[in-house]
């Protein structure tokens, strides 16, 4: 079975500058990246799964996916060739549970050529203290692999619900435009992670039938350097098989798995016919992870 | 490559007690605006829930679902949580964890792939859309599709900010409570299952209806055009509906019934003179609408209809049905489906008692 592939890549991480950019700025910027880096024309995209969290004014509808279609002009009207857009959320691990939706998707033969955006912002006027993270963006368009075996292998999620409570965002509805607060009990929750990571990776390298020595590159989201060297421990690896993307800018949260992937090839630590394993870490708690061989 | 058809193995509702009637609702607001909202929408009352909230509505429904399938909670492969009102605390909205974790914990599925799919009122249409690609693929065997919407706190809202009978939160007055979760596994019988699950959103009309926190003060809104959502609604979705019939190979005279958004009284005979203007022809009463007594449960509405109706014997096993959504984005659905035994069986344990 032909596998899906990232066709192209649009990446818009943290800016420093006066003008702060709020999550549908970073997400149309990386969602046109994205387009303009494609061999696919604008009408191909049939899918486009937004996976933020923490958007601009706190909207709860319609689908965030439905302005960020609009503002890239991607079958915008019901005439012609035809788009669905909707929101996947699922903390820091929703950008990697879209891609396996729309690899399941282009599986069933449902749709042929898919959008994943992720993109994340604070826009309080005040913001929770608690709130680490930077506004950035990430966009993927996704197509069936012409060539059999590269692309994305398996996907495996673990939950470990009984954790829920170290990681809590909520909207107070209190005060006008409401305010966001976001509670994590970091050090826990980096145990509990690393914990299912283990877990997770054991079972994925077991699906493929792969020994370590087969992944080239371990692609974690960014959480801090200290998590990235106690992840290489923690999962078997070497610690310069495990990219570090901490030390360019903060955790991006749902994007930073995939803004990692993008640095790293964007360095050349990837060459042709290399596989990496990617690790998402979000809220749940849940961890994420998949193999994509290029 | 033939893929399987996808059927609903099992379905529950969980409507909350409380019975709040329009003119009450009406009489709350601070400004009463000067119309016959009833005459005008045709919903007499609603559900509204007391003391539990959009989580408590979902797992409430979740476990009736449960209590009639075949299958236990630690079978189920996912759980996709389709709420768009995630309000579990007065004052609040929820973001994270995602709502499919809280419920997966509450009725202890302890294997499933859980996440959020949020879009607006086609939802649970969406979530099904989702789970038949899972499944599909081989990814999953089965899965649930849960939805609690508590949207009274928007009724709430309106019922302070409203200033006039042209307020664009007037439908927020329409809507009403109610949780519904359905089990989706792959059919053993190619005849019966979905057949067509057809969404497609035309985001240049993303500025119909939205929902966000209250500028005005505290609380959350939702602003909607309704006449601009029905106009560009009425445009575009009969031809959509008539496409899904087709590439069903049906004809309008295969079906049985047809669920509507359960939007108001007055929208849904509007949308029927529209259907029956762009096919040419005067439809059989075949449109079921329990919206007088229920109100518009958003993501729930299509469910809670095929629960209320199968009650009432009104649907058969083995029927085939239409479900027609529009929600803000605009999303246009529609989902074509033939029922195995599951009006039979869900009748059986009505009648056990086991259901509300």
């Amino acid at each position: 079975m032909r596998r899906c592939r990232i066709e192209s890549f649009g990446s818009s991480p943290p800016r420093k500058g006066f003008f702060k950019w709020g999550s549908m700025k970073h997400a149309v910027h990386a969602g046109q990246l994205c387009l303009d880096g494609s061999r696919h024309s604008r009408a191909d995209v049939e899918l486009l799964v937004n996976s933020g969290v923490h958007r601009d004014g706190h909207v709860c509808e319609p689908a965030v996916a439905a302005y960020i279609q609009h503002a890239l002009d991607i079958n915008v009207e019901f005439q012609g060739r035809r788009t669905l857009s909707f929101d996947l959320q699922n903390g820091g691990c929703g950008m990697l549970n879209a891609v396996h939706v729309v690899s399941a998707l282009m599986a069933s033969g449902e749709i042929r050529v898919g959008m994943v955006v992720s993109s994340e912002a604070n826009s309080d006027r005040r913001p929770d203290p608690g709130y680490p993270y930077p506004a950035s963006g990430a966009a993927l368009l996704l197509d069936i692999s012409p060539v059999p075996d590269r692309g994305f292998g398996h996907f495996v999620f673990r939950t470990r619900d009984e954790h829920a409570g170290l990681y809590t965002s909520v909207i107070s509805l209190g005060e006008k435009k409401g305010r966001l607060f976001m509670r994590r009990r970091v050090d826990e929750l980096e145990d509990a992670w690393l914990s299912c990571a283990t877990e997770v990776v054991e079972e994925l390298l077991d699906r493929e039938g792969l020994r370590r020595e087969a992944i080239d590159l371990v692609v974690p989201a960014g959480i801090s350097s200290g998590f990235a060297r106690r992840l290489g421990a923690a999962t078997g690896f070497p610690g310069d098989k495990v990219a570090d993307l901490s030390c360019r800018f903060p955790d991006t949260m749902s994007a930073s798995t995939f803004l990692a992937l993008h640095d790293a090839v964007s360095r050349g630590r990837i060459a042709p016919g290399g596989r990496v394993l990617l690790l998402a870490f979000g809220s749940g708690i849940t961890v994420g992870a998949a193999t994509y061989s290029f | 490559m033939t893929f399987p058809k996808i059927r609903i193995e099992s379905l529950g509702i969980h409507l909350p007690e409380k019975i709040l009637a329009t003119e009450a609702l009406m009489a709350s607001c601070r400004n009463r605006p000067g119309c016959d909202f009833e005459r005008i929408t045709g919903i007499r009352e609603r559900r509204v829930a007391d003391g539990e909230y959009a989580a408590d509505l979902a797992i409430g429904s979740a476990r009736r679902a449960l209590a009639m399938s075949r299958y236990r909670a630690e079978d189920l492969d996912a759980v996709i949580c389709t709420s768009i009102s995630k309000h579990n605390r007065p004052g609040e909205f929820d973001l994270e964890p995602a709502a499919a974790v809280v419920i997966r914990r509450a009725i202890g599925a302890k294997r499933a792939l859980v996440f959020d799919v949020v879009n607006a009122c086609a939802g649970m249409l969406n979530g099904i859309y989702v789970l038949q690609g899972l499944i599909r693929s081989g990814a999953i065997r089965c899965g649930m599709v849960v939805s609690g919407e508590q949207n009274m706190p928007l009724a709430e809202t309106a019922a302070r900010e409203i200033r006039h009978r042209l307020d664009p939160q007037m439908a927020s007055l329409t809507l009403g409570d109610c949780g519904a979760a359905v089990i989706v596994e792959a059919s053993p019988d190619p005849a019966v299952g979905f057949h067509q699950l057809d969404l497609v959103t035309g985001a240049k009309h993303d500025h119909f209806c939205f929902s966000r926190p209250s500028s005005r003060g505290p609380g959350g809104v939702l602003v909607t055009n309704p006449r601009g959502l029905q106009r560009k609604g009425a445009e575009h979705f009969p031809a959509y509906l008539k496409s899904a019939l087709d590439a069903t190979g049906w004809t309008v005279s295969d079906l049985h019934h047809v669920i509507p958004h359960q939007v108001s009284v007055r929208a849904i005979r509007q949308g029927i003179k529209t259907v029956e203007r762009f096919l040419g022809c005067v439809l059989p009463d075949y449109f079921l609408s329990c919206v007088d007594i229920y109100g518009n449960t958003t993501t729930t509405s299509h469910f809670l209809a095929l629960h209320e109706f199968i009650l009432r014997g009104a649907i058969r096993s083995g029927e085939n049905l239409l479900m027609v959504s529009g929600a803000s984005g605009i999303v246009i659905s529609h989902a074509t489906l033939t029922l195995d035994d599951l009006p039979d069986r869900y009748r059986a344990f009505a009648g056990k008692g086991e259901l509300p």
